[in-house]
């Protein structure tokens, strides 16, 4: 039996391991891809603990993946003065993010809710709910050494490119095994890995390739019929409907019983997707429905030609140019609609009629 | 604060740095009981109030009870540790549950009752912790312990950071003592403490977390039945990854603990090559099941005192071993099925050992009646089809330890022995493959180490073989990139 000489397994141990990590480093960033932050629990939570700064200004964004790509963060801020805070998650209904809001007594301020018709309608103890009840309730056990490592993970993720958990970890990689489908079976979306980024402020970017590729814009179109074709065939109607409007309703009441403003937003859909969404939730019964019922403004992206004009390459979402656009475009819309008051250089615009379609 | 944690990483290169400080060795033992407290505070800063709190109760009442020779008083004085202790258990632990079923009771007799839901946050780790002191004032008692003089090596006997919150429970002679002088880990001890830790997390990060989680949450959450594929590989997926989330927060424990030069026991010996429920509980969470040996078992009268009470004794223990693992019905019929497999694995070894006993043997000896294993059972192959029924009741068991309701328990059960069939295909075949991998990579493991060791193992092998090895797992906790996700027992 040999003597085990532990010391040097130790040394040989780290050189072996720095040195391939270094590898994999590299090899990540010979493919070209953007640096990006995880969209994890943590990052959530350092967003929802913001909540309570929220002003006209600075709006509590909840929502789904659409106003994360196409509410320009940087735009906004550069005419508002100040940046949201993004609390939209991607695949999920914002309807537990606004009762959380509508529950939490220190809660006074702005909302825009995001609404992706499927999503939002989504029936209570669906999967797009559920998701996002995790989220809520894991907030207030957010820990002090949670809090901690959050920090550091965000110093780590800065800098280096392998630390992408949605494509680059273990999991995402074993997805890439080529095994054939077993029938009658779904592993989820499977997006490619240029789609999209995420920054530090849960912007979500689609990256530069993905933009000038048109194969991989079909990718995800090809996701989204997937995504289609594993989702309930008929939209929710009768009392579950009724259920998801008067929860709906409640909770847009508690914020504005405490002082807060709450504003719905459609933001633009297309091709398939769009029709798909036409057929399955028809505008009158669904957005106009609920814009009455909870007698809150909204802004649907057709009832204004500044708002239409835009193309989305997969069907769902901007590019980052065009969220830029949309995002000047948008806030006078909003400030006239809500007289909120969206910055100094925009008291001029607010004399002027907005066009719309309706 | 959790092992798979970066903040973990840098409070452990503090405490490691200060440990190796040229201090005097109080001091360090201060910096180490700071550093607990520290590690404690980290999740819920309030709760450290209740660990000072049984630390400072049992400290003083277990100084009293070693002064008394009353047996009146002695018992009293142990009542009012065992009343602190308990009683706080049962408050955070089992308030919600036990007003749940008062109300329930009422109900069914008739009485309208509705109280008012409790808020009760369940503090981390007060199971183990609540365990930990209670051997202490019960070995007192019991004079197998004298009375630690110093505050400060009980205060780090109850609070060391590498065994608070998940265990190894430990015994006042495993950590007192070594407290007792100057300790520093040497540089072998440091790399094979790491080692462990790589160890710890490999099973945690990536097998547990990063490889069966996913799948085992599936299965379990559904509200309608699989197919009975799916059904198997959904438990069989918890199965192993509770074996690694927990044995990995051990191993880690046992590691981080070395590289300060402190040794915890073992606490989990390859138990899914267990032939046998005695053998399993010989191998999985030692540490309770010994304390409920010594502390439950034994004092009920353990099997002194007949058979009938001994099957008696060993239900209830199991029952009680099972309420420890949640307020919850389900875990009580957890422990109620090993104490029923335990009980019949007991009467057919009786039965077996009596006919031996009879059989005159070839050369004209009589074979034991303590003999464990009939010689039926002595070719390899008939000993491998014994653990392997082993781990078919152990996943039977565990159904209903993991499901959240009866319903979804009995509701599996039916997917996974084809009783209802026409259940959905759930899992793709990345899952299975992935399950099927890590379960048979598993037990084959735990097959061909049973009756080994890590260590031994390691002394075998070329230090650049380990080193590879040790650099592969490391690798895959890097990739597996699951950090902070909480270990299942921290919620026991």
């Amino acid at each position: 039996m040999n003597t085990p000489n532990y010391t040097k397994s130790a040394w040989l141990t780290l050189g072996l391991v720095l040195a391939f990590v270094a590898g994999w480093e590299l090899y990540w960033r010979n493919q070209h891809l953007p640096i990006g932050y995880n969209d994890d629990e943590s990052m959530w939570a350092s967003k929802r603990r913001q909540v309570y700064e929220s002003s006209p200004t600075r709006p509590v964004l909840i929502g789904s993946s659409r106003i994360k790509f196409d509410l320009d963060q940087g735009s906004w801020a550069r005419i508002t003065g100040e940046k949201p805070i993004q609390l939209s998650m991607d695949g999920t209904s914002p309807r537990p993010v606004l009762t959380d809001l509508g529950n939490d007594p220190n809660f006074k301020g702005t909302v825009i809710i995001d609404v992706t018709e499927m999503l939002f309608f989504s029936p209570d103890g669906s999967f797009p709910e559920k998701e996002a009840i995790k989220r809520v309730k894991a907030y207030p056990t957010w820990s002090l050494s949670q809090q901690a490592s959050f920090q550091i993970n965000r110093l780590l993720e800065s800098g280096l490119l392998f630390l992408d958990d949605r494509n680059l970890a273990l999991g995402p990689l074993l997805n890439l095994l080529p095994l054939p489908a077993r029938p009658g079976t779904w592993g989820g979306p499977q997006f490619p890995r240029e789609f999209f980024v995420v920054d530090q402020d849960r912007q979500s970017i689609m990256t530069p390739a993905f933009v000038a590729d048109t194969a991989l814009q079909n990718k995800v179109k090809g996701v989204w019929l997937d995504v289609g074709a594993h989702s309930p065939p008929n939209a929710v109607t009768g009392p579950a409907l009724q259920a998801i409007l008067d929860a709906t309703k409640r909770s847009v009441e508690q914020i504005r019983a405490r002082g807060g403003q709450v504003l719905f937003l459609r933001t633009p859909s297309d091709g398939i997707m769009r029709a798909a969404e036409n057929k399955l939730y028809p505008r009158e019964q669904y957005w106009d429905r609920l814009l009455a019922y909870t007698q809150t403004p909204g802004i649907y992206f057709e009832d204004y030609p500044a708002l239409t004009r835009f193309s989305c390459p997969e069907w769902s979402h901007l590019t980052p140019a065009d969220a830029v656009q949309f995002t000047e475009d948008l806030i006078p819309i909003v400030a006239r609609k809500t007289g909120w008051p969206l910055g100094e250089p925009l008291s001029a615009l607010l004399g002027q009629p907005i066009p719309t379609c309706r | 604060m959790v092992f798979n944690s970066y903040t973990f990483i840098v409070f452990f290169a503090i405490v490691l740095g200060l440990h190796n400080l040229p201090l005097a060795w109080r001091t360090k033992k201060i910096n180490l009981l700071l550093a607990s407290y520290l590690f404690y505070a980290l999740w819920n800063p309030p709760f450290i109030l209740l660990l000072w709190l049984s630390t400072v109760v049992d400290f003083y009442m277990a100084r009293l009870i070693g002064g008394e020779e009353r047996p009146l008083r002695r018992k009293l004085l142990l009542t009012v540790s065992l009343v602190l202790n308990l009683g706080m258990l049962s408050y955070f632990k089992y308030g919600g549950f036990l007003l749940e079923n008062f109300t329930a009771l009422l109900s069914a007799m008739g009485i309208a009752f509705q109280a008012a839901q409790p808020d009760i946050i369940l503090p981390v780790g007060i199971s183990f912790y609540t365990f930990v002191t209670l051997s202490y004032t019960l070995d007192v008692y019991r004079r197998k312990f004298a009375p630690e003089p110093s505050f400060l090596n009980f205060a780090l006997f109850v609070t060391f950071f590498p065994h608070l919150v998940a265990g190894p429970i430990v015994r006042p002679e495993d950590l007192i003592p070594q407290f007792e002088t100057p300790r520093r880990a040497t540089a072998q001890q440091l790399s094979w403490g790491l080692f462990l830790l790589s160890l710890g997390l490999f099973m945690k990060v990536t097998v547990a977390d990063g490889l069966l989680a996913d799948t085992a949450d599936l299965i379990f959450s559904l509200p309608f039945p699989v197919q009975t594929l799916d059904a198997w590989m959904g438990v069989l997926a918890f199965s192993s990854q509770i074996f690694c989330d927990f044995a990995g927060y051990s191993t880690c424990a046992i590691g981080v603990s070395l590289c300060l030069g402190f040794v915890l026991p073992d606490n989990f010996r390859y138990p899914y090559a267990a032939m046998g429920f005695q053998d399993f509980w010989r191998r999985w969470h030692i540490t309770l099941s010994t304390w409920l040996r010594d502390y439950l078992y034994i004092p009920l009268g353990g099997n002194r005192k007949g058979p009938v009470r001994t099957y008696v004794n060993l239900m209830v223990t199991m029952l009680i071993g099972g309420l420890w693992h949640g307020a919850s019905w389900t875990f009580v019929v957890w422990g109620a099925l090993h104490g029923l497999f335990l009980c019949l694995e007991r009467l057919i070894r009786q039965g077996l050992a009596n006919r031996q006993a009879a059989i005159p043997m070839a050369d004209g000896a009589v074979m034991s009646r303590a003999s464990v294993v009939p010689a039926s059972l002595a070719a390899p192959l008939a000993r491998f089809g014994l653990v392997l029924l082993t781990l078919f009741l152990v996943n039977i068991t565990w159904v209903f330890f993991r499901a959240p309701t009866f319903d979804g328990a009995m509701l599996l059960l039916l997917s996974m022995f084809g009783v209802i069939s026409n259940g959905p295909p759930m899992l793709t075949n990345t899952a299975l493959l992935t399950v099927g991998v890590v379960t048979v990579g598993l037990v084959g493991c735990h097959w061909l180490m049973r009756n080994t060791s890590v260590a031994e193992q390691a002394k075998r092998l070329p230090w650049w073989v380990l080193s590879a090895g040790w650099a592969g797992l490391s690798l895959l906790v890097v990739l597996s990139q699951k950090s902070s996700s909480s270990f299942i027992y921290f919620q026991f």
